[in-house]
């Protein structure tokens, strides 16, 4: 226990301090590079289950066997990998955008139970103030696109208030941050690779700015069928 | 009048009947069967709610009625519960009724049914039950949707320690299920095919998020649970008291216990109710709570503290007098004036209770956090005390705390002032004491005092003052100040008596002086030492008093005698004092301690009287002697420790064992007992039992023996170390002598040797001169005894001669002479000078006086012959050499000259030497009388002519180029052999 405790108040302060660095300037950077990878920084921390999930877990009491393998994400409570890598660029920032709002608000009735919410809600805050960065380095580029819809967020099919029953409530609590972790875990992909197929070739959907252009001439299209491996963190 | 008749005839009977109904109305049973039963649910307490009414009550405003319940389970045979509920029932009432179920109702159908009797004292007996209402059906499974597996109940508080029943409805009954209770499988009693229940006995507390309880469907992804939240006991508040400090606020205080709160659930919360007034607040704090008093002056308070969660209530009341609890504030603006060395003034305020309320303070002066002093003032408003018996240059705290003088309840707070007192002068004399010891012939004292402890130095000392008062002569004093770190000092004295007083200083003046009497004339401090015995405790020390006069004794010792300086200790005794034990941390075994017992004289001058010395535990010796062998003879040695100190040693020595070992012999010598080492090898061993005798003479020894030996010292405690014996091998009889005889002629012979070598000239002067003294010849002894006492030796000085042959002889010359074949020319450089030493005349030729010296030493076989020769003299003299030879002491300086020079050139014991011999004539002083007679072969008895010539080579000269002998003719003519 004490290792792990130690791991995550690492992990919260370098997420912490990640944020910081953007609240603190106060500004959106015009670095395209910089902000990406603040991003893929950002969501690489956040779906680390040490955050939220496993205090949650251990919390309520249902790190117990035959409790775990109901601790699942709920289908369809967020937009999965392959629907994030199939949104442009921006339609994938306005669902990512959107779903953070949702769990937002979920966690601020965690807050009671779970104190470590409260911490995971300001680093969300954080990461939203980098995504409306990103949108508004996209909006500055004549980027082409037909308005695609967001994905439903999880607003929209999770339940909306929770149920009396707290055991049911227990276990939606544990699944909804698995989903959480898993949401932002492929959100982490599709920045990873945002980073990786601008040396590659062009994109027509997921082509970086124009001013960018002129260093991103390689970056090539998401692949429906190309499904990035899942980090091991979450049980599928 | 028949109607009117007829009519009170009517109105009679209607009373008389009506009269009688009543009658008969009250006598019956009531028929007040309950009417309208209602059951329903209330599953999240798991109530069974009851609702009736009663409609018979026409005649009465109230009735106390009895009400019997049945409860029955899943059918209606099977009572569960019956019980009564008496209540009083008003008109057109609608009663209600509860009943609480272990069993969470969703798990099984319940039927209720109830009937009622009057159980009221105003209808008489006898009392009747009504009948049973119908039974009603209370079923909770019909509302719960169609899920496969329920779990009950939900969400239920309890608190640790309850029994718990669960269960769970299937739809299927096929299905198989199994239930958790946190993750540990569970087993319970099934109630039908499809309901199962579970009884937790004592649930425990796990976790304020609750306790989960799951069951699963097997083979499907089905899972149905609850949370039993598991509250902490409440428990009733302790320590619960109310006081007031003020008479306007009283605050009520008491410890609340564990906290019983869970998440999401209601606190347990804390009412303060006050019987006499009848008021009742909530408390804001869970352990504390304010109540404002009346301005009535309410005197008495009952209150009741009413602890509140959930799950139940806990209460503790209190019933006190206002005036009984009363708990001052803490008292303020604490000062202390007037602080002298002794004395100090301790003010301090209180708050004010009441107009005629009366404080009493407690007052108390601690010192080095003690207590010391402890005094009670009663005041109103404002204290005063003096503090007095203090101490000088002491640190104190004064610390006041007040309570109410009438009705002790609580002491206030405490509040506290440190102060430190002034200083005083040092209100002791110095212990001093005193060393005497003369440097360079001059008595010096080193005096030695005892630092003042805290308690009379009244003040840090500053300095200390020494004046020295010569006795002798009075007018003179000398005062000397010695720094407050140092603890004593030194003072070179001459041979007067002095009276030395000693004085610490601090800033409040001089402590009262300490007197010592040191004579400059130490006397005899002699005494014989008497040895003790230390203990534990210490060194018992007695001593027997010389004389009446003394005022005291003083015991001087040393804590380290071994070191220096050896910490000088001493002790102070009274003069009806004989005896004392002598005891310090210092004291270590196989130490000894000198203790040495002065006696103070009435004129403060200390005499020695005994002298102990002991040990606190001897110990047996740790070293050895180093052991000297001397006078090693063959049946002899003797062995000498004399270095060896005893008095330096863990123990009194009381002697030594003397231990001897030899292979040659089996016995041991008289004296000696055999001993066995520790190593299991024997010896003997000889005991010297006088500490003082260090020599030991190991006599009947064998010759040509080795023996070993070893001196270790014995104390009381044992002996030293028998590990190292030295080895002596004893000679053989002789060597001795040998050695006594052979030993100084090497030497005699080597001494020779050396003067003989430092002094060969002058030996060779003496004994074998090269030119022989012929005074010192005994032959010319001999000869003038026995044949001529008038022949003398012609002084050379008295010669005149006319050549000096000088011989040149180098090395090479002995090889030409053995080598005979040699030719001449190669040894042209050998040629003869001649010195002409006369002025020669050319034709002269005639022989020339005769010169023979004798030389028996260098050539016995020329004087055995018995002649020697006339060698001839050559007149002329060569060019080389002109008349610088004239005068005789040219002449000796050439010779000597040549002779030098000669030795210089020829091979010592190599060298042939013709010494041409001038024999004195008797005209030997007549220069002019010269013989004119043609020569004759001159027997030369009377002079002998000396010669070196080799034996061998004694022939007629050579040639003139020969190169043998050079010849310096006298005269051509003159030639002897």
């Amino acid at each position: 226990m004490r290792p792990q405790l130690v791991q995550r108040t690492l992990l919260s302060l370098v997420l912490g301090l990640l944020f910081l660095s953007t609240a603190a300037t106060g500004k959106c950077s015009g670095k395209y590079h910089e902000l990406l990878q603040q991003l893929q920084n950002q969501a690489d921390l956040m779906q680390d289950t040490s955050t939220l999930l496993d205090p949650y877990i251990h919390l309520q009491g249902l790190d117990q066997a035959g409790l775990k393998e109901h601790c699942k994400e709920s289908p369809g409570a967020f937009p999965s990998e392959d629907a994030l890598r199939g949104l442009s660029q921006r339609g994938f920032l306005r669902t990512l955008n959107a779903t953070l709002g949702h769990v937002l608000h979920r966690l601020t009735a965690l807050q009671q139970d779970l104190t470590v919410a409260r911490e995971q809600g300001r680093n969300i805050r954080g990461f939203r103030s980098n995504i409306h960065c990103m949108s508004q380095l996209l909006r500055g580029s004549s980027e082409m696109e037909t308005a695609e819809p967001t994905q439903p967020g999880p607003g929209a099919t999770l339940p909306p208030t929770p149920v009396s029953d707290t055991f049911q409530h227990k276990l939606q609590g544990c699944r909804f941050l698995h989903g959480y972790h898993r949401f932002m875990h492929s959100a982490r992909q599709v920045f990873k690779e945002w980073g990786d197929s601008r040396c590659r070739s062009r994109s027509r959907r997921h082509r970086p700015p124009r001013a960018l252009q002129r260093g991103a001439r390689r970056m090539r299209p998401f692949r429906r069928d190309e499904r990035l491996m899942p980090r091991g963190q979450l049980p599928r | 009048m028949a109607l009117f008749a007829a009519f009170q005839t009517s109105l009679l009977l209607a009373l008389l009947s009506l009269r009688a109904y009543q009658s008969e109305v009250l006598a019956e049973p009531l028929p007040l069967t309950p009417e309208s039963l209602n059951v329903s649910i209330d599953s999240a307490h798991q109530y069974l709610n009851l609702q009736w009414s009663v409609h018979s009550l026409a005649y009465y405003q109230e009735l106390k009625m009895l009400f019997q319940i049945q409860i029955s389970r899943m059918k209606t045979s099977n009572v569960i519960w019956v019980g009564n509920y008496s209540t009083v029932v008003k008109r057109d009432p609608v009663l209600h009724w509860s009943w609480k179920s272990e069993l969470p109702l969703e798990c099984a159908t319940h039927f209720v049914r109830m009937r009622s009797r009057v159980d009221d004292a105003k209808i008489p007996e006898p009392r009747f039950w009504s009948n049973w209402s119908s039974w009603k059906e209370a079923d909770a499974q019909k509302s719960l949707g169609r899920d496969p597996l329920f779990l009950f109940p939900k969400d239920k508080l309890v608190e640790e320690g309850s029994n718990v029943t669960i269960c769970y409805i299937s739809r299927n009954q096929q299905d198989n299920i199994s239930c958790y209770l946190e993750g540990q499988q569970i087993h319970g009693e099934q109630l039908d095919s499809n309901v199962s229940a579970f009884k937790l006995n004592k649930v425990s507390f796990i976790r304020k998020t609750g306790t989960n309880i799951f069951c699963k469907v097997d083979q499907k992804d089905v899972i149905k649970g609850i949370v039993l939240f598991v509250s902490k006991v409440l428990e009733e508040p302790k320590d619960f008291s109310c006081e007031t400090q003020d008479f306007k606020t009283l605050m009520c205080t008491w410890d609340p216990g564990t906290d019983t709160s869970l998440p999401k659930r209601s606190s347990q919360s804390y009412t303060l109710f006050e019987s006499f007034s009848g008021k009742k607040i909530l408390c804001e704090h869970k352990n504390s709570c304010n109540w404002q008093v009346d301005s009535d002056s309410q005197e008495m308070y009952n209150f009741t503290l009413m602890a509140e969660n959930a799950l139940g209530n806990r209460s503790v009341s209190v019933l006190f007098s206002l005036t009984h609890r009363v708990h001052p504030k803490t008292p303020y603006n604490l000062f202390l004036k007037n602080v002298s060395g002794t004395k100090a003034t301790v003010t301090w305020k209180v708050h004010p209770i009441g107009n005629y309320s009366t404080l009493l303070c407690q007052l108390d002066l601690l010192g080095e956090g003690n207590v010391i002093q402890q005094h009670n003032v009663s005041i109103k408003e404002n204290g005063e005390y003096l503090l007095s018996e203090l101490e000088p240059d002491t640190e104190y705290m004064a610390r006041v705390r007040c309570a109410d003088a009438n009705h002790f309840w609580k002491w206030s707070g405490s509040i506290s002032q440190k102060f430190v007192t002034a200083e005083a002068a040092p209100s002791e004399a110095l212990d001093v004491w005193r060393n005497v010891k003369s440097v360079s012939g001059h008595p010096t004292v080193t005096l030695f005092w005892k630092p003042l402890s805290k308690l009379h130095a009244n003040g840090k000392i500053l300095s200390y003052n020494v004046i020295v008062e010569n006795l002798d002569r009075p007018s003179r004093l000398e005062v000397h100040s010695v720094p407050a770190t140092a603890n004593g000092t030194e003072l070179t004295l001459d041979q007067y008596s002095y009276q030395i007083h000693v004085t610490a200083l601090n800033s409040a003046g001089p402590s009262p002086a300490s007197v010592i009497v040191v004579s400059g004339d130490p006397g005899n401090e002699e005494a014989e030492e008497e040895r003790i015995n230390g203990t534990e405790d210490g060194f018992s020390v007695s001593w027997k008093p010389q004389s009446r006069k003394a005022i005291g004794y003083v015991v001087e010792w040393c804590d380290h005698p071994q070191d220096l300086p050896c910490d000088l200790q001493w002790k102070n005794l009274s003069s009806n004092t004989t005896s004392t034990v002598i005891s310090s941390g210092a004291f270590r075994p196989g130490v000894r301690y000198n203790f040495r017992i002065y006696e103070i004289s009435t004129e403060r001058m200390a005499n020695l009287l005994e002298k102990k010395a002991g040990y606190l535990k001897e110990l047996a010796p740790s070293d050895n002697p180093q052991v000297v062998v001397s006078n090693l003879t063959s049946h002899s040695f003797t062995l000498s420790w004399k270095d060896y100190s005893t008095d330096s040693q863990p123990g009194f020595i009381q002697g030594y064992y003397v231990y001897l070992r030899s292979k040659a012999e089996k016995e041991c010598h008289p004296g000696f007992k055999k001993a066995t080492l520790s190593d299991k090898s024997a010896c003997c061993q000889h005991r010297i039992d006088n500490p003082e005798q260090k020599t030991f003479v190991m006599e009947n020894l064998q010759p040509e023996s080795v023996y070993e030996f070893l001196v270790t010292p014995y104390t009381s405690a044992g002996s030293g170390p028998v590990d190292t014996f030295t080895k002596v091998t004893t000679p053989d009889e002789y060597s001795h002598i040998l050695i006594r005889i052979i030993l100084p002629m090497i030497i005699c012979v080597l001494l020779i040797m050396i003067t003989c070598y430092l002094k060969s000239q002058w030996m060779k002067e003496k004994c074998y001169p090269d030119i022989p003294d012929p005074y010192k010849s005994n032959v010319l002894s001999l000869i003038k005894s026995k044949e001529n006492p008038h022949l003398t030796i012609m002084n050379v000085s008295d010669c005149v001669p006319d050549a000096i042959e000088v011989i040149h002889k180098p090395e090479g010359s002995k090889i030409q002479f053995l080598g005979a074949s040699k030719s001449l020319t190669e040894t042209e450089f050998t040629k003869p000078a001649y010195l002409y030493l006369l002025p020669a005349e050319k034709n002269y030729s005639g022989p020339g006086p005769c010169i023979c010296f004798e030389n028996l030493t260098y050539n016995e076989a020329a004087a055995d012959s018995g002649s020697c020769g006339h060698f001839p003299v050559t007149p002329q003299a060569p060019p080389s050499q002109p008349g610088p030879l004239t005068s005789p002491e040219n002449l000796l300086k050439a010779l000597e000259k040549n002779y030098m020079n000669s030795l210089g050139e020829i091979a010592a014991g190599e060298a042939s030497v013709n010494y041409v011999s001038q024999l004195a004539s008797q005209m030997s002083g007549d220069k002019d009388g010269l013989p004119t007679n043609p020569p004759e072969p001159v027997h030369c008895s009377e002079y002998k002519m000396q010669m070196a010539i080799p034996l061998g080579l004694a022939s007629p000269p050579p040639a003139e180029n020969s190169g043998l002998s050079s010849t310096t003719p006298l005269d051509q003519s003159e030639h002897y052999r």
